[in-house]
């Protein structure tokens, strides 16, 4: 029907297109950011204000969140800015999913940032791998953030250590019928992480929404809410994400 | 309405998917359905028409797949938690798979003709007999056609599979099929009904997997619409496939994988149609 060169220059043409839309589109919401916020490396007693105005609003729980972390694309300063976020915003777990494996190394570099921007803000960050980097709780019940490091090693590569344990009987996992079920699996294999919910919401930038192997087991209910196109992470962008995740209705398969 | 639509492709759609089939065009492509029921009270209907004209749309897509050359499309039509509807809308889902399998009988020679290999992937056993014995029927007819694969979820979640595989292979390393040091990262993929998708496309604007192929998902572009299935159009699905196009991480290379694995793979494949043949001749 069509000659192959005319296939070629129209298929060309389409992402030519594309791809000029989304520059503009590109173009647009960076003028937009930088008339409303100067860039910046700490959390900003104004950051804290407009959590606290919005989050009234943001009445659905979030219990865990989990950022997508891509070292080449997010400064350590960045991370460390949406974890006193998340302990103003009141979410009990944060977890980095890190998928260039830089971030487990550079735990440390994260920790000190993440210290440098609490100054002041009240409440307890816990690190569940560096328990020996955790500050001293003095009884009150001030609000507690538990961070994670995830790779993609304890995704899939932990559920095959889990059936190999079940396999040579070194766990026991009960089979009320022919077939484990879910049920009886996810027993097993809650042993195997530290005791987390599953997450309730995924933050990721760029255009690109993929998991890159994080955790299958535990996010089938998880949202996927893009931060922003061009990989920017500011308050703006974080406060609009928690009310996409607010406006999520979640059915239970019903 | 059948299952694979003739004549629902018209000039201007043919030639966007043979420009847009130009590139690269994912080789498994997987959707969550969702929105009928949105869709039907929009329109102020049944639930269950909603479900009806959600098929309809499905056979119109399996067209589309097949024009752009896409062998493998995965749907995810029932879940395991769905059972938790009333029991009304239960039953009327039941009654349009049962209305839907029996037309495919009706119609297998058109569907030989196209081509289209239909697996069911589920937990079975939690299916009504009668129609356990007509989706093993649908199975075991198309069972040699290669050119589109058409997987549906049925009595689905992707939790449940992963359990399912676990049961298989404890089992053939207690039946010393396998040894332990054979668990693996490729094997257990293997073991799983589903295969990797490349391209996971959900409507109706919810932005989350719903338990759906969790373990395959690992490299897949995921692509969320606003639209109600029952109003995906081509122009959708094309938009979706150039979004891959944009972004999709490069294809996985094939991993050989040792003797005893395969031939462990392969029994359990044979085991499989053996079961299917077993429910089909005394339900």
């Amino acid at each position: 029907m069509l000659s192959w060169q005319l296939r070629q220059f129209l298929f060309a043409l389409v992402h030519w297109v594309v791809n000029l839309l989304v520059a503009i589109q590109n173009v647009y919401s960076r003028l937009r950011i930088k008339k409303c916020i100067l860039p910046q490396d700490e959390v900003t007693k104004s950051d804290i204000r407009v959590i606290l105005k919005h989050l009234p609003r943001v009445t659905k729980k979030l219990k865990h969140l989990v950022i997508l972390a891509d070292t080449d694309k997010h400064s350590v300063s960045d991370l460390a800015r949406m974890v006193i976020w998340s302990l103003v915003a009141g979410i009990s777990y944060v977890s980095f999913y890190d998928s260039t494996g830089e971030l487990k190394e550079n735990e440390e570099k994260l920790f000190l940032e993440v210290e440098r921007n609490k100054k002041g803000v009240p409440g307890c960050i816990k690190w569940c791998r560096k328990p020996d980097l955790n500050g001293y709780t003095n009884g009150m019940q001030a609000h507690t953030v538990y961070i994670n490091i995830f790779s993609c090693e304890d995704g899939r590569p932990t559920v095959v250590q889990c059936i190999r344990q079940i396999a040579e009987d070194r766990v026991v996992c009960s089979r009320e019928s022919a077939e484990y079920t879910a049920q009886e699996i996810d027993n097993i294999l809650m042993l195997m992480y530290p005791s987390i919910p599953d997450p309730e919401l995924v933050l990721y930038t760029g255009p690109l929404c993929c998991t890159r192997g994080l955790l299958p087991w535990q996010i089938r209910l998880t949202e996927f809410i893009q931060l922003s196109l061009d990989h920017s992470i500011n308050i703006d962008n974080f406060i609009g994400a928690l009310y996409r995740y607010n406006k999520c209705d979640q059915r239970f398969g019903k | 309405m059948s299952w694979v639509r003739e004549n629902c492709v018209s000039f201007l759609e043919l030639l966007c998917i043979k420009v847009v089939k130009t590139g690269r065009v994912p080789q498994h492509i997987a959707f969550i359905m969702d929105g009928n029921r949105r869709f039907a009270k929009k329109n102020s209907v049944d639930s269950c028409a909603g479900h009806y004209k959600g098929f309809d749309k499905l056979s119109e897509t399996l067209k589309w797949c097949l024009d752009l050359g896409i062998p493998e499309v995965t749907v995810y039509a029932f879940s395991i938690e769905n059972f938790k509807r009333s029991k009304e809308e239960v039953d009327g889902l039941m009654d349009l798979a049962r209305d839907k399998f029996q037309r495919l009988m009706d119609e297998l020679d058109q569907i030989n003709e196209w081509g289209v290999r239909i697996h069911v992937a589920g937990r079975l056993s939690l299916l009504p007999e009668d129609l356990r014995v007509l989706v093993s029927k649908a199975m075991l007819a198309t069972r040699y056609n290669y050119k589109l694969r058409l997987n549906i979820a049925y009595a689905y979640t992707g939790r449940d599979e992963i359990s399912r595989a676990a049961t298989h292979i404890v089992d053939g390393v207690k039946n010393n099929e396998l040894s332990p040091q054979d668990i693996d990262d490729e094997l257990v993929s293997r073991t799983l009904e589903l295969g990797e998708a490349e391209l996971l496309v959900r409507t109706s604007g919810e932005v989350r997997l719903s338990d759906f192929m969790l373990w395959q998902v690992s490299n897949t572009v995921l692509y969320f619409t606003d639209v109600l299935w029952p109003e995906f159009t081509v122009y959708n699905l094309l938009a979706a496939i150039i979004h891959f196009q944009r972004n999709a991480p490069p294809p996985k290379a094939v991993v050989d994988i040792s003797e005893t694995k395969q031939e462990f793979l392969n029994k359990m494949e044979r085991q499989r149609w053996q079961q299917i043949e077993k429910y089909v001749s005394c339900p």
